[in-house]
């Protein structure tokens, strides 16, 4: 059922991408002057998840990822 | 009885332990990433040594639902740091909120990866081929970590309701940020490996 969709679910995976890697672009500098150990842990998380972010936007646009 | 017995240890004290606890549950993490990391090496050498992957009659997972999921994970990551900004400024509404929609979207994700399971990889069996294996065991493990998250956020949420948490003594609250963070880091690392690579 899904195969019929993929334009759709492409732009939503391109629209949530960008807005969660805004958002954790704005955690992660808000974060950043903070020195206790769980705010370094949580920079860490918020880089990596930016980065998962710009994969599934890769995804979503066609540059990385095979279909079939 | 939770509340009383910690207010009942000094701000000093307190902070030492939560310095302890902090590390022991980042240790545990590490271990984690470990048992993630032994699983994801046999999958890349069972890879390697097949002629070709997918093996013949297996299909690719469906990438595009796995993109959208995957958005779904890393949203409530985002909303799982503002609830815990919420709680560290003392607001009480935006840490409810924030933790409600990150429950809501961890499950959302278990929901999308059971369809996933059920509807979209009907020739991909667990016991079929090494794929099916390496497959499901790794993104099942990962779903595992996110049932026992949204759990764990249920009871914080539960937890902080009751008055156990409070803005300056909220170890629970760290810990379960911290590990709805890991369950999501480690989707970068497999949605890659099994949707992209």
């Amino acid at each position: 059922m899904l195969e019929s969709i993929p334009t759709q679910l492409r732009i939503i995976a391109f629209i949530g991408a960008v807005i969660v890697a805004v958002v954790a672009l704005v955690a992660l500098r808000g974060e950043w002057p903070k020195t206790k150990l769980e705010d370094n842990v949580t920079k860490i998380m918020m880089v990596l998840l930016t980065l998962g972010c710009v994969e599934v936007a890769l995804v979503a646009i066609g540059t990385i990822g095979r279909v079939k | 009885m939770a509340a009383a017995h910690a207010h009942a240890v000094g701000d000093a004290e307190y902070a030492e332990v939560s310095g302890h606890r902090l590390l022991g549950f980042l240790f545990f993490l590490i271990s984690d990433c470990v048992i993630f990391g032994n699983f994801i090496f046999s999958y890349l050498y069972l890879r390697n040594a097949a002629p070709v992957w997918p093996p013949v009659g297996i299909e690719r997972p469906y990438l595009y639902l796995a993109a959208v999921n995957s958005i779904v994970l890393f949203g409530s990551g985002a909303t799982m740091h503002y609830a815990m900004e919420g709680m560290r400024h003392d607001r009480r509404s935006q840490f409810v909120a924030y933790t409600i929609a990150t429950i809501v979207l961890g499950s959302m994700f278990l929901g999308g990866q059971a369809y996933e399971y059920t509807h979209l990889l009907p020739h991909t069996t667990w016991a079929g081929t090494t794929f099916g294996a390496s497959f499901y065991t790794l993104t099942g493990l990962h779903g595992f970590h996110v049932f026992i998250g949204v759990i764990f956020l249920i009871v914080v949420l539960l937890q902080t309701l009751r008055g156990t948490y409070t803005q300056e003594r909220h170890f629970g609250l760290t810990a379960a940020t911290l590990y709805w963070h890991f369950v999501d880091v480690i989707w970068v690392a497999l949605f890659f490996l099994f949707y992209i690579y």
